[in-house]
This record gives structure tokens, sequence and C-alpha cells, in this order.
């Protein structure tokens, strides 16, 4: 019982990490990332050569995050930022136009089959009572709090943090009253692809390193982000846990239904609880 | 007039074509996926450029159709061309069905739960033992049409060609007619479009039902042109190629598709089967450069081009 669900907080814990990439830029710019999955799988891959090279897999995880910010940085100044003026579907388009070209990228120096990826973290479990604590899912949750932790500061406690929630609300007024918006779009962006940089390194050691391994945590990703009500980082996050605990719990009581379970979720939150469970009362804009 | 020969000799040159690749049978195998993509994009060109609805499950619909054709010759011995039709039917009225959620469903929303209702799919055809599960269906029987059995690429070819051209025929004409409009109404303005008394949601759901149905007929010809049909194949990726194609080749356009699909066979085919990943990244340059320069596609690459060289021959 507590195992399933200790494990269910660490994977949910990686569906957080990615939907909280996700709302922080939808609730900015308004745009759909969908490369926030695969800026992960790049960004384990480039851990990946590291480890190659014999650096011990933890130490990896500031290389990611920094690999992370800088791609954020030049996805946003060289593409977003020009693509702004055209269509709000070019930029949708344009992250899609990622996915493919960093599963490209990684296909084709990589190849397609699937590489072990190393834990982050070895040893024996921690057992008490009759739960066993895995060292590598503990790490995966104190990863991910200490980054919610981080986000809730950033966002909540600093002055970039509170531009960028004012952009999210009213990004006309925002502009209005003097915040520079491109600047702080920027940092957003940057903030996200090193989160999705975190996300990826916690799951390639989960599943096994492939161009696509990514996929299916973004689609749960955005699953956990509609449960959370699309435009809250907070209902992001306990969106991500709860999917993952709920999913556990089916896997191991009907079995059957365990890949179909989030879709079908999904499609029903969306018809009947569309703003989410946390999410505010959406507000049209014109 | 001239527009008329123009016509005439494009199709003289597309009836041709097969005859200039005699010694390449591979080429022309080729050619004909590039026009079951065709008729695939030309279905989410109509739901994505005219209707103004996005889907992220479009390969979803293309395995409906083929599955479902492929089993009923398969296990139940049905005529080809009465399976095709029934994978379309089939495939329309999924379409139809998930038209009514999309009523309720707006932008993301709708990409996320297009996307669900696709992974869903593939899902569930891997878990049923009649669509052979992981393994998938092998040796599809090839269409056949009284005792003739279309199994050379070369009259695949032809057969493809015919039912591409009735597909875009009907195309325009729907999107001359009043549908057309009221679909292009509703994507300008959803609000206007009421306002002036357009049925919104019976052309939202029309249009799923149109596209899914384009699908189909793509999905039911990929099946008995390539005679295999695995769940793996109509991933999410497959659904983003197909909008990826739709946009390089011109969104709202008839011609864009077309030219999108075209695109997307020959690049690959450009690097060898050692790089084949390679054009997958070259690909999404294209996307990248077509949305930032050009917001309609390729296809008004030509129309800028033709116009350039009308006004150059007339100062002449």
């Amino acid at each position: 019982m507590f195992n399933i669900i200790f494990r269910g907080l660490a994977t949910g814990a990686i569906y957080s990490l990615t939907a909280t990439g996700i709302v922080l830029i939808l609730s900015t710019t308004n745009v759909m990332n969908f490369a926030q999955g695969d800026t992960g799988m790049l960004l384990a891959y480039v851990a990946f050569l590291f480890i190659a090279r014999r650096v011990p897999p933890i130490l990896t995880l500031p290389v990611v995050v920094i690999a992370g910010i800088l791609l954020g940085l030049v996805v946003d100044r060289g593409l977003m930022s020009k693509a702004k003026k055209s269509s709000h579907l070019g930029m949708v388009m344009i992250t899609l136009a990622f996915t493919m070209i960093f599963e490209g990228i990684v296909a084709t120096f990589f190849g397609n089959t699937p590489l072990l990826f190393p834990p982050l973290i070895s040893g024996d479990p921690f057992i008490i009572g009759s739960t066993v604590f895995d060292r590598q899912n503990l790490l995966t949750i104190f990863i991910a709090l200490v980054i919610f932790v981080v986000l809730f500061f950033v966002l909540y406690r600093t002055k970039i943090g509170i531009a960028a929630r004012s952009i999210a609300d009213d990004e006309y007024g925002a502009y209005v009253l003097g915040v520079p918006i491109n600047r702080i779009t920027n940092f957003i962006w940057a903030l996200s692809f090193g989160v999705a940089g975190i996300a990826g390194l916690v799951t390639a050691p989960r599943l096994s390193l492939e161009p696509t391994f990514m996929v299916v945590v973004q689609l749960k990703a955005f699953i956990a982000a509609v449960l959370g009500g699309m435009n809250s980082v907070m209902g992001a996050i306990l969106g991500g846990l709860i999917l993952g605990v709920l999913e556990n719990f089916i896997a191991y009581y009907i079995p059957a239904i365990k890949d179909s379970f989030s879709l079908i979720l999904v499609v029903l939150i969306l018809l009947f609880l569309p703003n989410g469970i946390f999410g505010k009362r959406e507000t049209r804009r014109f | 007039m001239r527009r008329r020969i123009i016509n005439l000799a494009g199709f003289a040159l597309l009836l041709l074509i097969p005859v200039f690749l005699k010694s390449r049978p591979s080429f022309i195998g080729y050619i004909n996926l590039a026009i079951i993509y065709a008729i695939a994009a030309e279905g989410l060109n109509l739901l994505i450029g005219v209707s103004g609805q996005i889907s992220l499950g479009h390969a979803a619909f293309m395995a409906i159709g083929g599955y479902t054709s492929a089993i009923l010759v398969m296990s139940l011995h049905v005529p080809s061309i009465v399976a095709i039709i029934c994978g379309v039917i089939v495939s329309a009225f999924f379409g139809f069905i998930i038209g009514f959620p999309a009523l309720r469903l707006k932008g993301f929303y709708l990409a996320i739960a297009t996307m669900a209702l696709g992974t869903a799919v593939t899902d569930i055809i891997r878990r049923l033992s009649i669509t052979g599960g992981d393994q998938g269906l092998r040796n599809i029987p090839p269409i056949k049409i009284f005792n003739f059995s279309f199994s050379s690429e070369f009259s695949k070819y032809y057969l493809f060609l015919v039912l591409l051209i009735l597909a875009v025929i009907l195309i325009r004409n729907f999107l001359r007619g009043k549908g057309g409009m009221g679909l292009r109404a509703m994507r300008d303005s959803e609000f206007g479009a009421v306002s002036y008394g357009v049925n919104i949601s019976y052309y939202k759901v029309l249009a799923f039902v149109i596209s899914s149905a384009l699908a189909g007929l793509a999905g039911a010809l990929y099946a008995h042109s390539v005679s295999y049909l695995g769940p793996s194949n109509f991933g999410l990726a497959l659904s983003i190629d197909f909008l990826a194609i739709t946009i390089i080749g011109g969104l709202g356009t008839i011609g864009g598709p077309i030219l999108g699909s075209v695109l997307w066979i020959i690049v690959p085919r450009l690097f060898g089967t050692r790089l084949e990943s390679m054009a997958t990244v070259i690909f999404g340059v294209i996307l990248i450069i077509v949305v930032l320069t050009l917001p309609h596609g390729l296809y008004e690459l030509i129309g800028k081009l033709n116009k350039l060289f009308r006004r150059t021959s007339q100062e002449q």
C-alpha cells in the first residue's frame, strides 16, 4: 500500500516537473510547448556524453541545468521572439518542429537502439516496516521538491517572478506598467528548459535512453497540467503527483486499463471540468 | 483558356511519370506513398487550414480506416472495394463521435484531447487480438476490382492518382459552396459566424467527419498497398508529420498538402538510408523557416513565382 503510494509519488514527481515547465511557458507566452519532453530527452543525452567520460552521474545535474538554460535562451531569442509577430499557430508549430529536430539529431548521432542510463545514485534501498524506499526514487522526489521550492521562491518572492505572473494575468496591462516583456519571457523559457533538463535526467534511469523516451512522459505531463487547470504552476505540481499515484494504483489493481486510463481521464476532465481541479476560472481573452 | 492548357499539360505529365520511371519501380512506390499522404493531409488541411480546429490524432483515423478494411478483407473475405468503403465509413463515424467533444474544446485543449484519443486508439489496437496486437497485420491482399488485382506499383499509381484527383475535385467544390464558406467564417470568427446564422455545431462536426473520412481512405489504401499494418506506424509521430506536411505545403490551400507530401517523401531519399533520421532534422528546419517567412506555406511561393514570371513576360 505505502509502496504503491511511494512509487506513485516518484512517477508523479517526474510528471510534475515536466508539467511545470509546460505551464510556465503556456501561462506567460500562451504557447503550448510540445518540445518540453524532447528537450529533456536531448539534455539527458548530453548528460550521457559526460557519463560516458566517467563523470559521476549525479554531477551531470548542473551540466544539464546550464545546458537547458542556454538552449532556452537561444530558442527564445533566436526564434520565438521573431515568430511572435507572425501567427500563434506558427509558434506552436515551431515547438513541434523542435521535437522533430531533437529526435532526428539524437537518432543520427546515437542511433535508435535503447542505451542504458546508470541510476543517478546507487546503493541498497532503505526499508522501513514493509515499505521499500528505493534511493533513485527518493532522489527523484527530493530533487523535485527542491525545484518546486525554488520555483515558488522565484515566482512569488522575486521581482522577475512577480513580473512573470503579471504577464500571465494580463500581458497588455503588464506592458503598460513597464514590465520588460521580452526579457521576462526570455527568462521563463530558460527556466522552463532548465527544468526540462532535470526532468529528462531523472526519467532516463527509469526508462532506457532512446530518442522517444520522453514522449509518453510529456503526454502524461499534459494530462497533469489539464488536471491542474493549465494556468497555475501549483495545479500542475499537484496534478502530476495525483496522476502518478492514481496511475500506480490502477496498474496494481486493474492492470488491463493501465495505459488507457489516463487518456480516458483527460477526455473526461476536459469535458466535465474544463478548469481542472485547481484551476482558476478561465477568463475569456479577446 | 491558357489555364486549361496548363492543367491538361500537367495532367498528361502526371500520366506519363511512370513511363519515365519504368526502370525504377521503387521510386513509383514512393510516389504512391506520397499520394496516400496527400489524401490524408488534404483531410487535415480541411480541419486546420479551413475550419481552424487543431487535431493531433489524425494518424489514428488513418489506422482505423486501414485496420477496418484489412480485417474485412482478410477474415471476412469481403471484396476489397466494399472493404475500403467500409473503412472510410467507420473512420468517418469515429470522426463524428470525436467531433462532439470538440464542440466544447478550443485550441490547446482540443490539441490535448485529440492527442490523447490518438494515443488511446493505437493503445487499443495493440491490445486487441483481431488486429494482430504488437505484431500487426501481415500479407494484406492488394486491391482487387473485377478480377483485376492492383499489385504492381504502376497500376496502383493510376488508381491512387484517380482517387486523389477525385478527392481534390470534391474538396474544391465543397469549399466553393456553402459548406466552405461556413467553415471559413467559423475559422475567422466564431462569434461573427454565429451572428450570421451559421450553424457552428453542425459545421464543426462536419469538418471532423470529412477529414477523418479522408484519413480513413488514405489508411485503407495504405493497408492494401504496403500490405502491412503495425500499431507503431500510426503513433503521435505520424500525426505530427501530417501537421508539418500541411503547414509546409500551405494551410488552407488545396495544392499545399500535395506539395508538402511530395516533399516529405522525396527529402529523406536524398540522404540515403544511412542518414534517414537526418531528414527529420532537415524537415524540422524547413518547417521553422516556412513558419517564419511564408505564413501560407510553400504553395504561396509558387504563386509568387508565377506572378513574377508573368510580370517579366509582360514587360518583354
